[in-house]
């Protein structure tokens, strides 16, 4: 049936500007196959980003991968699928019937499905029978790597590139290397052989920065934890923050042993989050530096710890890889959905420091960063990441190394240190910036038992009003004393001031895209992407400077926006629109756009 | 001239003591917050090594009113646990001392108790076990007995949870059951709980004299006293002093080598207890719970099991005493780390 369909030739060569999706099932060890093609491309200095769609399932499920190559560095999910791959006999008929006309199917033709689309190009491949004569008893896995063969025949992948991510996905596995280019080969040659088509859609080899690679944002943050010096590492398995933790625990032998093989850094498996909450606080109560990483769920379970952490004044690191809430929600798909949870995170009056970074490398710059301001302000610091960044690849040049030493904050280690204290209480404010100083266990430097009940400027216990309402009105003014120490946002500014987009987070990686298709219709914005809770003073000026600013976020309702809107002064409040939008999948940069567009003609209208 | 007593750290007693206690006029829990004065004097533990730690609720109140010079953390309802292991873990050099409710640590950080024991974190874990929730007015806790009456209300028709047979059977490496009004007993328990490295829970019946310590009330002063089945007599005699007074009992004993070279002297009463075998210990307790009464004493030791900090293969320094050359890896590492991914 391929053949028939296969007889149609493109017109004119699109080179790296195409979207392939790739329809597997979930356990197959397609994600293998995925990414030697994602690698091979970037291998040849293509810009292209994976997405992995996959679902919460160990095996069996459906799962697909979206790879995009796009020379001008779009990194979102394009708008169409040119080349469809189809693995999967469960989803067969919905991933072919959804196509539109022209697209590219390659499809294994042992499942023994029809392609019934005259009007796209079906290209069929007995993939499961040709691995079974490579690796009779891995055909099930082997299978997936035919499909690399004939895209990297129709979008003419270099075979060096091939090989170089083969190597580098199966790492010093030689048997492994050599059976998976044997089956790529062979994919290659069959398409050449059997397929009379010509794909519209090509790889062309750009000069390749040799410096950059792709990393996934969890292992960038892991890695940014190692250099800030975590001490102790609690966390509770949930997706997506699992392979933050797992990163973390297997960089350590490498990078935080001491000269006799001794850990620096403690991993416990804690029993639950509230377990791996309360860790971090004893940690950091210590003394030293400790972090958890989690995701929705575990924050709502932590939350009770985190107002602890702000009362009792104790500083930690807890990083939230977004997933799709409410409740369980869809947990293997991405949102910015925590974003209000973390900043006003337990009971009472409570405000926290939230860092977002937009990037792998922000990633592991907040990765050390966030420990420097938990124990400069003495408080519990979050880390908002996503599903889509965490667990995605991104291109970096490679992660700086710290440029500041430890800041290890207000911390009394000497009596000479102590005596030059006047008037010390471990919730006074001896110098007029909200942060009081604090002596460690084992010290023997004046103690207190720390509490979460009221307590004076000394640490004692007390329910008298006055001190209750000055305890909260210092702590008021450390966190935002915060404001202008954390990263500041990234603005880029056009002349004409009409429009202003405030975005955060993964949505850096959109928002290229989402400029261009404003631009399109001859509309102009100006970005500035929030690097931090709470917002720093530029936030407030670049919305002033602005006619009509649009809050552009991945949730339902707006949570920057209502943020936005508490804190700004209240005649900023008419210039700023929500556009906020989520349905789980990773943002395409159409949808967002269109829907920009809609609210500003409300706006006008 | 007054004569000063000191420790041997050439302490006197007032170092260890705290703030003045709020709770009720006769409360078991000030009781046991002598005790661990005494010991942790007797003992001559330096009070800036001690870490006090608790949850929320009367017991945890206590750490205010005992070792004034040792910091500590009044943490939430039953987490107390996984602060101390977060501390723990960062300086394993503190001694901690925690003391913890029934309704803390059989109900709402139930789960934390018992993963605690499953690392053995190296503490002292005191539960002052009243059977009822005090700073709430007296409702019924889930360790208090079937049968047993509060002053107000109904007798609980609930099974009780038994913290030392749940912690005998996660392996727990130290058990000892007391009653707040056996100085004697209590003392040497928690003076050899100190001595120990791992977990030392210490169940101690502590009466509540305001809601539950009518006659009715099975952790009634009165009941407890009458119905205290003990298992031995036991006189703990510290490594620096082996010379210390101890009255030599006349029939069977045994002695206990503890962590720190300190010795628990053991003298049998009469029962068959055999401190070693989780299964004897079980025994007692159940026996005990079947008549109604309590087994006080040490229901289990066991010295081999692997402490929380042992089985993680930690740097031999404490991570908080740790350089920050120590911490953050080098540059050259980090180029290292880039190179990596590049190829």
């Amino acid at each position: 049936m391929g053949s028939a369909l296969g007889k149609k030739r493109a017109m004119g060569r699109i080179a790296n500007d195409f979207v392939i999706n790739v329809a597997t099932a979930n356990g197959t060890g397609s994600q293998s196959s995925n990414l030697i093609i994602l690698h091979s491309m970037f291998e040849m200095g293509v810009p292209v980003s994976g997405k992995n769609l996959f679902p919460s399932n160990i095996s069996g499920l459906p799962t697909w991968f979206i790879i995009r190559a796009s020379d001008r560095g779009y990194q979102a999910p394009g708008d169409s699928t040119n080349i469809q791959v189809v693995m999967n006999k469960d989803t067969w008929a919905e991933d072919i019937e959804k196509l539109e006309p022209g697209t590219v199917v390659v499809f294994n033709e042992d499942v023994r499905l029809p392609v019934d689309r005259e009007d796209c190009v079906a290209l069929g491949m007995p993939m499961t029978k040709m691995a079974r004569g490579v690796a009779p008893k891995l055909a099930r896995l082997m299978c997936n790597m035919y499909y690399v063969g004939a895209l990297a025949h129709l979008l003419e992948i270099e075979e060096g590139a091939i090989n170089k991510a083969v190597a580098s996905q199966f790492k010093g596995k030689e048997k492994a290397i050599e059976l998976n280019i044997q089956a790529i080969s062979e994919g290659r040659a069959y398409a050449k052989e059997n397929w009379d088509f010509e794909s519209q859609f090509c790889v062309e080899a750009r000069e390749k920065d040799p410096a950059t690679y792709l990393i996934e944002g969890n292992e960038a943050t892991a890695l940014g934890a190692i250099y800030g010096g975590i001490n102790m590492l609690s966390w509770y398995p949930i997706t997506p923050s699992s392979s933050l933790a797992e990163s973390i625990i297997g960089w350590i032998p490498e990078l935080r042993s001491d000269d006799s093989g001794g850990s620096t850094c403690a991993v416990i498996q804690a029993e639950d989050e509230l377990a791996a909450a309360g860790m971090v606080i004893g940690a950091g109560w210590a003394g030293g530096r400790g972090m958890t990483c989690t995701s929705g769920p575990g924050i709502s379970l932590m939350s009770e710890f985190i107002g602890l952490s702000y009362f009792a004044e104790v500083p930690g690191v807890i990083w939230d890889v977004n997933r799709v809430g409410p409740s369980t929600g869809l947990p293997t798909r991405t949102q910015q959905g925590d974003l209000t949870l973390l900043y006003e995170a337990s009971h009472g009056d409570t405000q926290h420091i939230v860092l977002i970074p937009g990037t792998v490398d922000e990633c592991f710059e907040y990765g050390w960063k966030a420990f420097d301001y938990a124990e400069r302000f003495q408080t519990m610091v979050f880390g908002f990441s996503d599903l889509d960044l965490g667990m995605n690849r991104w291109e970096t040049a490679g992660f700086q190394y710290p440029d500041s030493p430890m800041d290890r904050g207000k911390v009394i280690r000497t009596q000479e240190e102590m005596d030059s204290i006047e008037n010390y209480g471990r919730y006074r404010d001896v110098d007029g910036d909200g942060i009081p100083y604090r002596t460690l266990p084992g010290s023997g430097l004046d103690p207190i038992l720390y509490r979460g009940t009221g307590h004076d400027e000394d640490g004692v216990y007390s329910e008298n009003p006055q001190v209750y309402h000055d305890a909260m009105a210092r702590l008021r003014v450390k966190i935002d004393g915060a404001r202008s120490q954390l990263p500041p946002p990234v603005i880029r500014e056009e002349e004409d001031k009409e429009v202003g987009v405030i975005f955060y987070g993964s949505m850096e990686n959109t928002i290229v895209e989402i400029d261009d298709i404003l631009e399109e219709t001859g509309l102009s914005v100006s970005t500035c992407r929030v690097r931090a809770l709470p917002l720093h003073p530029e936030i407030e000026e670049f919305i002033n400077r602005h006619e009509k600013t649009i809050v552009l976020e991945i949730n339902r309702d707006g949570q920057m926006y209502g943020i936005l809107r508490r804190e700004v002064p209240a005649e900023l409040v008419p210039k700023m629109h929500s556009v906020a939008y989520s349905d789980g999948m990773p943002p395409r940069a159409r949808v967002y756009a269109e829907k920009i567009l809609e609210v500003l003609n409300e706006v006008d209208a | 001239m007054t004569v000063l007593k000191l420790n041997v750290l050439e302490l006197e007693k007032s170092e260890y003591t705290g703030g003045k206690s709020s709770l009720c006029p006769g409360c078991g829990h000030d009781q046991i917050s002598n005790v661990i004065i005494q010991s942790a004097w007797e003992n001559g533990i330096p009070p800036e090594g001690i870490a006090k730690m608790s949850g929320i609720g009367c017991s945890s109140k206590t750490p205010a009113y005992f070792l004034g010079k040792s910091h500590g953390f009044n943490t939430v309802h039953g987490r107390m646990p996984s602060v101390t292991t977060g501390a723990n873990m960062v300086n394993k050099d503190l001694s901690f001392i925690a003391v913890s409710g029934d309704g803390d640590t059989a109900s709402i950080g139930i789960g934390q108790f018992v993963h605690a024991i499953r690392r053995n974190l190296d503490m002292v874990y005191i539960i002052e076990n009243n059977g009822v929730y005090g700073l709430t007015k007296g409702q019924y806790s889930a360790t208090v007995e079937k049968g047993s009456k509060k002053k107000k209300g109904s007798t609980n028709q609930q099974a009780p949870i038994d913290l030392c047979a749940m912690a005998i059977n996660l392996g727990c490496s130290f058990v000892a059951r007391s009653f707040s009004g056996s100085k004697k007993q209590l003392t040497a328990l928690i003076r050899a709980a100190m001595s120990h490295r791992g977990m030392a829970v210490i169940d101690v019946i502590s009466p509540c004299v305001t809601f539950a310590n009518n006659d009715e009330s099975y952790r009634s002063y009165n009941y407890v006293k009458d119905n205290d089945e003990v298992l031995h007599i036991l006189d703990y005699i510290p490594h620096f002093s082996p010379l210390e007074e101890v009255e030599v009992p006349e029939g069977e004993f045994g002695e206990i080598s503890l962590f720190d070279g300190s010795t628990l002297r053991i003298e049998t009463v009469g029962s068959d207890h055999d401190h070693t075998d989780a299964v004897s210990a079980l025994t007692a307790i159940h026996k005990a719970e079947k008549g109604e009464r309590h087994v006080t004493g040490l229901l289990y030791y066991d010295p081999e099991v692997p402490t929380a900090t042992d089985s993680l293969n930690l740097s031999e320094t404490p991570l908080v005493g740790l350089s920050e050359e120590m911490m953050r890896p080098s540059e050259d590492s980090l180029k290292g780390v880039n190179d990596r991914f590049r190829t």
